[in-house]
This record gives structure tokens, sequence and C-alpha cells, in this order.
């Protein structure tokens, strides 16, 4: 496989009013094309702090990041997947699917019938013209990942993405999301505190402990898709991964 | 995997919401109080005799002394002339005073208004968008807001003499501020996840500045131009009222005044709360309707169904 992201001796400092913050330390990460890749760990323990770094919202204190052996910079294609609900509300959801496509300058045909495609890989095709108001949270976040892998990015960044669904609505994505990235072979980094969510995702899962934020093991999820959250290696996994987030 | 969310049917955007058929008498809710005050007014004023009847003349004559102030020129004119053409008699129509008032009034406020929007929709964006304009303004809009602009008059009659113009000043003075304050609180509130969603895609910043921070502060733009527009209405009818102009509903009001006539006064204040009635309802209501209430960023905002 070749190897998309290198993430080398990542450091992340803040200072606060109060104290000096290690956000993260040491971590190190191979990232190969393609791959599906969580990120998983109590809260501070620095997960989101990588992505952001990935999407160009926080600087590095110290070491790299190279995408195909080059430093990563700025405006390197990425698309990003928010907790909260970031589409605008002014633009029906076909428009916010063509938004990247219009800062890249896309005919307006050609716009059109690639957020159509994106939309329909969503399957919210008949949905095109609603503004996010008259969409479900579940359906405003499909369309989200639609906007977000519609300009063809390097790598697709989600940050708890369905956080705020419901169970049932969550699940539904979940499968919609490893149907996304069978068919796109897109690489993706998934940030979310739900394990079962990870091992049901991910071919491998980073689990972060905090102070300092860092790395404590990488464990590689085997099991075949479509994944059965019941079966008894799932569960003996994922109590796996638990035990590596709280007793450290 | 069962789809849980129950997917809609893909309704047609066509398709209307069935309108719920009320009574006539739910629907004229709004003109009852109205008719409530009428009432009260013209038992009171019934009562009253001689001198006092001249000061509290009846609805019926109200709505009379209307109809003679609307017409008279043109009786006056066909009383001496009774061939007069069809052109000519509309024409003396509009020497009417009361048409006359209001023509002055209907001209001046518009246009005050749409330069207050245009210089503080401009100078908000400086102050949202540039450290430096914000320190500039900020503290300058601070102090200038709580005068009532209509104290400004003298000055500006002093500077400016009387006319058109020295109400114009005023008017748009007085609009400009809160129009300025609201719009860069707006630019400044704008949902900074928005702003990194297009960030995320690589926008620049001019860019996320026309597609993502001026539609994003809408709500909040609206409602600095309707209080924009409430207090040139204000301040341009106490204006016209102080800077000694002939032509104008307030300064009618006040000429009115010298001769007790009530009639002519409840006339001109009628067209008075008429006119900023027509104009919210013309101006603002198919905007937001078509914008942000249409976008649901008034719900976001916390702002309730009204049921009127």
């Amino acid at each position: 496989m070749v190897t998309k992201i290198s993430i080398q001796n990542l450091r992340k400092v803040y200072d606060t009013p109060e104290r000096r913050v290690h956000a993260l330390e040491g971590v190190n990460l191979n990232i190969e094309d393609g791959e599906f890749i969580c990120l998983v760990g109590l809260s501070g323990c620095g997960k989101t702090t990588l992505l952001n770094m990935l999407a160009g919202f926080v600087e590095i204190t110290a070491g790299t990041i190279t995408m195909d052996g080059k430093t990563l910079t700025q405006d390197y294609d990425k698309g990003v997947v928010f907790q909260e609900y970031a589409l605008f509300p002014w633009r029906t959801a076909r428009q916010n699917v063509e938004y990247g496509l219009e800062i890249r300058n896309f005919p307006e045909k050609e716009r059109r019938e690639m957020a159509f495609e994106f939309l329909r890989l969503v399957r919210l095709e008949e949905f095109a013209d609603f503004f996010p108001h008259n969409l479900s949270g579940g359906m405003r976040q499909r369309v989200a990942v639609a906007r977000a892998m519609a300009f063809d990015p390097q790598i697709l960044l989600m940050d708890e993405p369905f956080g705020a669904l419901d169970a049932q609505t969550r699940e539904e994505l979940q499968e919609l999301t490893v149907d996304v990235w069978q068919k796109t072979k897109k690489t993706i980094l998934y940030v979310t505190h739900n394990l079962s969510e990870a091992v049901y995702l991910g071919n491998r899962i980073v689990v972060f402990v905090p102070n300092p934020g860092r790395i404590r093991e990488i464990v590689r999820v085997d099991l075949p898709r479509p994944r059965d959250d019941l079966a008894p290696e799932f569960i003996k996994l994922q109590k796996h991964v638990n035990d590596l987030i709280r007793d450290f | 995997m069962q789809t849980s969310e129950a997917t809609p049917v893909p309704p047609s955007l066509d398709e209307k919401k069935k309108e719920v058929r009320r009574p006539i008498w739910v629907k004229l809710r709004p003109v009852y109080p109205f008719i409530v005050i009428l009432a009260i007014w013209q038992v009171a004023a019934m009562q009253a005799q001689g001198n006092q009847g001249r000061l509290f003349p009846t609805v019926d004559a109200i709505v009379f002394r209307a109809w003679e102030l609307v017409t008279d020129p043109l009786f006056r004119a066909l009383a001496e002339n009774p061939n007069l053409g069809i052109l000519d008699q509309v024409w003396k129509l509009f020497e009417s005073p009361i048409l006359l008032h209001t023509l002055n009034t209907a001209w001046r406020l518009p246009f005050s208004f749409f330069i207050a929007a245009i210089v503080g929709t401009i100078v908000g964006i400086l102050m949202g968008r540039f450290a430096f304009w914000e320190s500039f303004f900020v503290p300058l809009l601070s102090v200038l807001l709580p005068i009532p602009a209509i104290a400004w008059t003298p000055i500006v009659v002093i500077w400016s003499g009387i006319g058109d113009q020295t109400v114009i000043v005023i008017t748009a003075f007085a609009s400009f501020l809160p129009i300025a304050m609201a719009v860069w609180t707006g630019v400044k509130t704008v949902n900074p996840v928005w702003i990194r969603a297009a960030q995320s895609m690589n926008a620049d910043k001019m860019t996320i500045f026309r597609t993502v921070v001026l539609p994003g502060s809408l709500p909040m733009i609206l409602s600095g131009l309707r209080i924009g527009l409430a207090r040139a209405w204000r301040a341009g009818v106490g204006a016209e009222a102080f800077a000694g102009i002939r032509w104008g509903l307030s300064a009618g009001i006040f000429d009115a005044q010298e001769y007790l006539d009530i009639a002519f006064m409840m006339v001109a204040l009628s067209v008075l709360g008429l006119f900023g009635f027509v104009l919210e309802k013309v101006l603002f209501q198919p905007i937001e309707s078509r914008t942000v209430i249409r976008w649901g960023m008034m719900e976001a905002m916390g702002a309730q169904d009204k049921k009127v």
C-alpha cells in the first residue's frame, strides 16, 4: 500500500491564562491511501486537535505532516464534515454541494451534474432543491458528506459527524459512510468517542490518551464487512479498545 | 440495516400548504380595536357642545374633512369651468394640500432612508471586518446613538438653511446609526462553523465574505434596516415640523394647530400611520419571507412564529 499521509513527532502546545497545555506530544502515524482511520479517546486527548491540524485550522508547534511525500500546505484539497450542522442555510442541498466546485471554478452545468451525482451517492437526489432547515438532522449530515466529497478531495476529515443524531439515524449513516467509502476509495480520518462506531467503521483505530495527548496504541480491525456489532469478535475488540482508553 | 429515519415522501415543492379557511369575522380581527376606538370617539364627540365641539370633531366630520381636503381644489375649479378636461381634473387633485403634504413626506423619507441604508451598511461592514475601523467608529456611534436626532435640528437649520436638505440630513443621520450598529453586529456574529466550512473548501477571504458573511448576517442586517426605517420615520416627521418647511405631513399638522383644525390633524396623523404600516408591509415583509424566513434563519435566531 502507498503511504498517503505521514505524521512525524507531531507536537501541539498552547498556552491558556492558567497553564500550558500539551495537546499532542510525539505523535507518529502513517496513513495508507484509501484507509479508513478512526481516532478515539477521552475528551482532551488531542484527537480533534490532530484532525484540525490536518484541516489547517490549527498550527503545528513542532514535527511534520507530509502528504504524498510533500509537506502539507494550507490549500490542499480536503473535505471536512463537522459535528455541528454546517450547511449554509441560504443554499439548497444542491447549491451547498456545489460550493466547493464553485470555489474551483467549475462551469455551472458540470457543477450541477456533479452535485446530483454526489447527492445520489448519499441517496438524497430527490431533496436537491430543499433548503437545509426543511431537512432532518440525518439528511443534513448526508448533504454535508456530499458537499465534502464533491470536489474530489485528497482526504475526508470527519469530526464526530453523527454525534448529534439519534442512535438509529446514526447507525443508518454509519452504514452509508462505509458504502460511500467503498465506492469512492477515499482516505478517511474519523474522530469519534463512540467505540462501537469506531470498530464498525475503521480499518485501524488510533487510541489516544490525555496529559499529554498521545497515541497509546493502534488497533487493527480485520473483521469482514458488513460488520455485525453483536458478533463476539466485534464486542471483544470493542472491550479491548475500551480498556486501552481507560486504564493507563 | 433498516431505514430507521422515516425517509419522507419527497414532497413536491409546488404544493402549497393547504390554506385554512377562516370565517370573515376572524380575518377581520385586527380591525376590531379601531372600530372600538372610533366608536368611543364618536360617542364622546357627540356630547361635546359649542367650542368643545370644535376641539372634538365627530368621526363623520373628520371623514368629511378628509374628502374635502382631497377634492376641494378640483370642485372649485369645476365651479369656475365646468368643461375642465379629465387630465386637468386629475392635476387639480394634486393641488390639494393634504396630497402635497403626503407626497413631500413620501419622497423625502425613502430617499433619506436609502442614503442611510447604503452608508450604514458600508460603515457596518468596515467595522465588522477591520479592527481599526471598529475601534474608530464604536465610540463615536455609542456617543451619538443616545442623542435624539431631532435635537440636532437647530444646528442643521443654521448650517444648511430651511428646506428639504435639512430634513434629509437629520432623517438619514438618525437612520444611519442603528443600521451601522446592526450590520456591524451581524457581520461579527456570523456562525463561525459556516466560515470554517468555507475555509475547509479553500475559499479565500473575499469569497467567504461575499458568499458566507453577507448572507449569514442578513437577518441582523434586515432587522437593523427595520429599526433604521422606524427611526427615520420618527426623526423625519419631527424634523419636518421643526425645520420650518412648508410641505410635509407633520409640517401641515403644526400649521393646522394655528387654526385649531383638529380634523385636518387627525386626517394627517392617519395618513402618517397608514404610510408607515404600508412601508413596512411593502418593503420588509416580502424581502424577509423570500430570504431569511424561507431559509429558516429567523427560527434559528429564536423568533417565534407570529400568530396574527
